[in-house]
């Protein structure tokens, strides 16, 4: 497979689009063989080889590929917004208006970047500076490329927010990053972008790190506001999603280069290399396979309560108030059964399935595990429990300890709850866990920084399920991994539940993957549950706004 | 990258090929990640070797000394010159030495003997000559040194001190008592300042809270009065190593809390990451996961504060030597060797006597070079 890839790979990407000035729309960006090289320990890296690329004004061209495909590097390259120890190749040439950007000296450059080139970024909670206010920050970006007085600068800024949509502009432009959500933040983000009229937008993942419902929001805001200003955006995702309701031309790229290119339709219709097919085919698809008859009720919650207690006031006159997470939730899950818990980030969820487990106390209700109440077990009581009950995180790069070996995080839960005759019996396991989880078991004496996202999880999975346990808790363990990757863990998580007739709570915002996976969802919002009901149900009738919202959110944009 | 095909057995073959992109350092174990790091560091290469021939130095300490650091001779003899000009003029590859004798005159002021160079006698200079007896780590008796003269008799390359001893071979023997001191210091405040640290960051709550309140209350102390005043509570007469493990003691006694409140620090943010939470989640133990999860991975920051922990002590050593309150003789230490320069007049005629000061120096500077290479190579990841 991999082989007849890179033998293919010539074919479907000449330098020029198949579409060039088709529209007759004027040509403002023509990039041609961009390469770049990393330093790195012990040589050098390419991180990106002989990219080429057409963008026209008035246009959206998206680059589509997963982590460490170079989409990044080419977008700082075109900033020139790229690290000290890159270099480029000597070919690359970048013109913008006729003109080779790339043989300009520093201060060309800068004065291209904030004024003809803006770039957006994935992160709105950093790269906003948290000691300035809105205000002060869009107006360095005009007070950068622009002579203008101070109160021409702060009226500009409030257009722009007005432009952006954000309400009550004037009072907003006093306010601090802290004081706006991530979607606002993010619209600060475009308008700081906009404010000098920039001809190229740059958008690096802009709503990856945002709640479902917003990302359409921002997305419609960039569509709008490049029609209104006939800028040309530069969409850089891993969501296909996005790439097909937002742009007009798609490059794949994979490992550096670009392996396929074509209009929006074309690439959707008739996809002709392997790794677009495959990129297509990553979309989590399926069911999960019909529960076996009548299984009994592993875990049951009932009028579940979670309060932090929060200080407010001085040091003098302390008051203290409660912030109830969970509120008197119930819920029951059955043998070989995925219960899908849904809802945007401060929903509650985790928190919830956490206290289910007895991970974090409950101020309240009552929590029977195989009808065992364990609500008023300590941590050394519940300890017997352990290896009945599992979990698994959501970033697989912070749950491996990074200074124990693969074998030795395996095999902790078996030597902690005396699983296994002897240390040979326990390696046995631990092996048998690993290829249970699809690694192989060689690796026992390596070490999690030597793996990507993807083989992490698979092995904090074999972690859970060296233990053989009955219930796993799984809190979000796709959602930080690569489309592809996401459906491989989908399809290892069904199997193995069909094998060993586990329990799932799989807790996520992706209904997506929910849809895959989970025979039942339950939808949550601020600690309360809004729906619950199979899901085929509550996913095609959903009876609340909110779940309807997020189904839209979900699915309507590929549509 | 390597699961960009993504199907299981590219990951396998991307698992068991590490090679290029990410993988590049595929199978190398934690130490041979932080050694390839710490070669890079210039600063820190100079600061391993020097700190390595240092404690050489200190653990053979009586075969690098050429003269007994106990015999006396002339008082405040200036160093001795190094000749490689043999009497008839010519070069010759064996350095002679020309010994610092009495000229039979005196001042004729204060009547003091007069001493000056012996130029007619030069002493042969050889490496692994014969002189004074000595036990080989404690253990093995020997009587070769690293170098000295031919005939056995004293040379003075750093000048002698006020009873005629030889400061070269008492600063070599005195790195010993030096290091020692503040090797077993650092050991103890490391020990109870790490244990401390990372139980009070771990258990949290109210214990953490009065822990913390008794850290502040050892770091509010005004540490150098509070040196003499518990240092003076020992007898006079108390034999000098009892004298030495109460330094000791003192030393430690106030120098653990700035470590066990970094530590602490750092297992309040480890505490809260996800494998900990998962070795909760297989239902780990308290102690497991203090030693397994949290230790090991605090240990970096320890061991960089060991390195910078050692030079303070030294330096500590030394000033409260100078002040005579650190060891008494008949042990040596660099400290002990510096309270002869408390008087202006002294250091004014006599210089040399001041050279311990270099061997502190080059032992701060050695460990603060490598601390300062190992902090940058110790986290790899």
């Amino acid at each position: 497979m991999v082989t007849d890839m890179t033998e293919a790979t010539e074919d479907f990407c000449p330098p020029e689009r198949t579409d060039l000035n088709q529209h007759g729309r004027e040509l403002i960006v023509d990039a041609r063989n961009i390469g770049v090289t990393f330093k790195v320990e012990g040589g050098t890296v390419q991180a990106v080889r002989d990219v080429s690329f057409q963008l026209h004004r008035g246009e959206t061209i998206a680059v589509v590929g997963e982590s460490g495909s170079g989409k990044s590097v080419t977008a700082r390259t075109i900033m020139g917004l790229l690290t000290k120890r890159a270099t480029i190749t000597p070919g690359a040439r970048i013109l913008f208006e006729g003109k080779n950007i790339l043989d300009f000296n520093a201060a060309a450059r800068r004065r291209l970047r904030g004024d003809r080139f803006s770039m957006i970024f994935q992160e709105p909670m950093s790269s906003l500076n948290p000691v300035y206010t809105i205000g002060q920050q869009i107006c360095e970006v005009i007070h950068l490329h622009n002579k203008v007085s101070r109160a021409e600068a702060m009226k500009r800024a409030e257009a722009l927010l007005q432009e952006v949509q954000i309400p009550e502009p004037a009072s907003r432009l006093k306010q601090y990053p802290h004081q706006l959500s991530g979607g606002q933040r993010q619209r600060v983000m475009i308008a700081m972008a906009l404010a000098n009229r920039p001809d190229v937008l740059i958008a690096d993942e802009p709503t990856t790190a945002l709640d479902v419902t917003v990302q359409a929001q921002i997305l419609n805001l960039i569509k709008d506001l490049q029609r209104v200003h006939g800028m040309a955006v530069i969409l850089i995702t891993h969501d296909l999603t996005i790439v097909r309701q937002f742009s007009d031309y798609v490059y794949v790229m994979q490992n550096g280069e670009v392996k396929e290119h074509n209009r929006t339709e074309e690439i959707f219709r008739a996809p002709r290399h392997a790794y677009t097919r495959h990129l297509l085919a990553s979309e989590p698809k399926g069911a999960a396979n019909p529960l076996p008859g009548d299984t009994p009720v592993i875990l049951e919650g009932k009028s579940v309560r979670v309060a932090f207690t929060l200080k407010r006031g001085g040091f003098f006159k302390p008051e203290y108030f409660p912030l109830i997470a969970v509120d008197n939730l119930s819920l029951d899950l059955r043998r070989h059964e995925t219960l899908g818990l849904v809802g945007e980030s401060g929903s509650g969820k985790t928190t919830f399935g956490q206290a289910l487990l007895r991970l974090i106390p409950n101020n309240g209700g009552e929590i029977f595990f195989d009808g065992e109440p364990i609500q008023l077990k300590t941590r050394q009581q519940m300890r017997p429990l352990r290896s009945r009950m599992q979990i698994v995180f959501q970033d697989p790069f912070s749950s491996l300890n990074p200074r124990m070996s693969i074998g030795q995080i395996i095999e902790e839960g078996l030597i902690v709850n005396d699983i296994g005759a002897d240390r040979k019996d326990r390696l046995e396991r631990v092996k048998k866990a690993l290829r249970d989880a699809g690694m192989p078991d060689t690796i026992l004496s390596r070490f999690p920084h030597e793996f990507s996202g993807g083989q992490r999880q698979r092995i904090a999975i074999a972690r859970a399920i060296a233990m053989e346990p009955e219930f796993i808790l799984l809190d979000e363990p796709t959602s930080a991994l690569d489309l592809s990757v996401q459906a491989q863990i989908i399809d290892l998580l069904r199997k193995l539940q069909d094998e060993k007739g586990l329990s799932y709570l799989f807790i996520s915002h992706d209904l997506k993957v929910v849809r895959a996976l989970c025979h039942r969802v339950i939808v949550m919002q601020h600690g309360k549950i809004v729906e619950q009901g199979p899901v085929s149900e509550v996913l095609t009738r959903p009876k609340t706004d909110y779940t309807a919202r997020l189904v839209r959110a979900a699915f309507e944009i590929a549509a | 990258m390597t699961e960009a095909l993504g199907d299981t057995p590219t990951v396998v073959k991307a698992a068991a090929n590490p090679q290029g992109g990410r993988f590049a350092h595929g199978n190398e174990t934690y130490l041979a990640l932080v050694w390839r790091r710490f070669r890079r560091s210039v600063i820190g290469m100079i600061g391993l070797v020097m700190v390595l021939g240092l404690l050489i130095m200190a653990l053979f300490a009586d075969f690098f000394a050429p003269v007994n650091p106990k015999e006396n001779g002339i008082g405040f003899a200036p160093p001795e010159t190094l000749s490689f000009v043999a009497p008839d003029g010519s070069f010759s590859l064996l350095p002679r030495i020309y010994p610092i004798v009495e000229t039979g005159e005196f001042d004729p002021v204060t009547f003091q003997p007069l001493t000056g160079p012996d130029l007619s006698n030069p002493h042969t200079l050889s490496f692994f000559v014969r002189g004074y007896d000595y036990k080989l780590l404690w253990l093995i008796p020997a009587n070769i040194h690293f170098f000295g003269s031919t005939d056995g008799s004293a040379v003075h390359l750093l000048g002698t001190d006020k009873f005629g001893r030889d400061i070269l071979s008492r600063a070599i023997v005195g790195s010993r008592i030096s290091l020692t001191i503040a090797l077993i210091v650092v050991f103890i405040t490391t020990s109870v300042g790490t244990g401390i640290g990372i139980t009070s960051g771990y258990l949290g709550g109210r214990f953490d809270a009065w822990v913390q309140r008794f850290v502040d209350l050892v770091l509010a102390f005004p540490q150098l009065p509070l040196y003499l005043a518990l240092t003076s509570l020992i007898p006079i007469t108390a034999p000098s190593n009892v004298f030495i493990a109460f330094v000791i003691a003192v030393m430690a006694a106030l120098g653990w809390a700035q470590l066990s409140r970094e530590v602490r620090g750092k297992t309040l943010a480890l505490a809260r990451i996800e494998y900990v939470r998962a070795a909760m989640a297989v239902g780990a133990g308290d102690g497991r996961i203090i030693l397994r999860h949290i230790l090991p991975n605090v240990l970096s920051h320890v061991i960089v504060s060991v390195t910078l922990a050692i030079p303070a002590i030294v330096l500590l050593e030394s000033f409260l030597g100078f002040l005579g309150f650190a060891v008494k003789p008949p042990l040596i230490s660099w400290g002990l060797m510096l309270q002869d320069t408390g008087a202006f007049s002294v250091i004014g005629s006599y210089p040399w006597i001041l050279s311990p000061v270099g061997f502190v120096l080059l032992t701060v500077f050695a460990f603060n070079a490598l601390g300062d290479g190992l902090r940058d190579a110790i986290d790899p990841y």
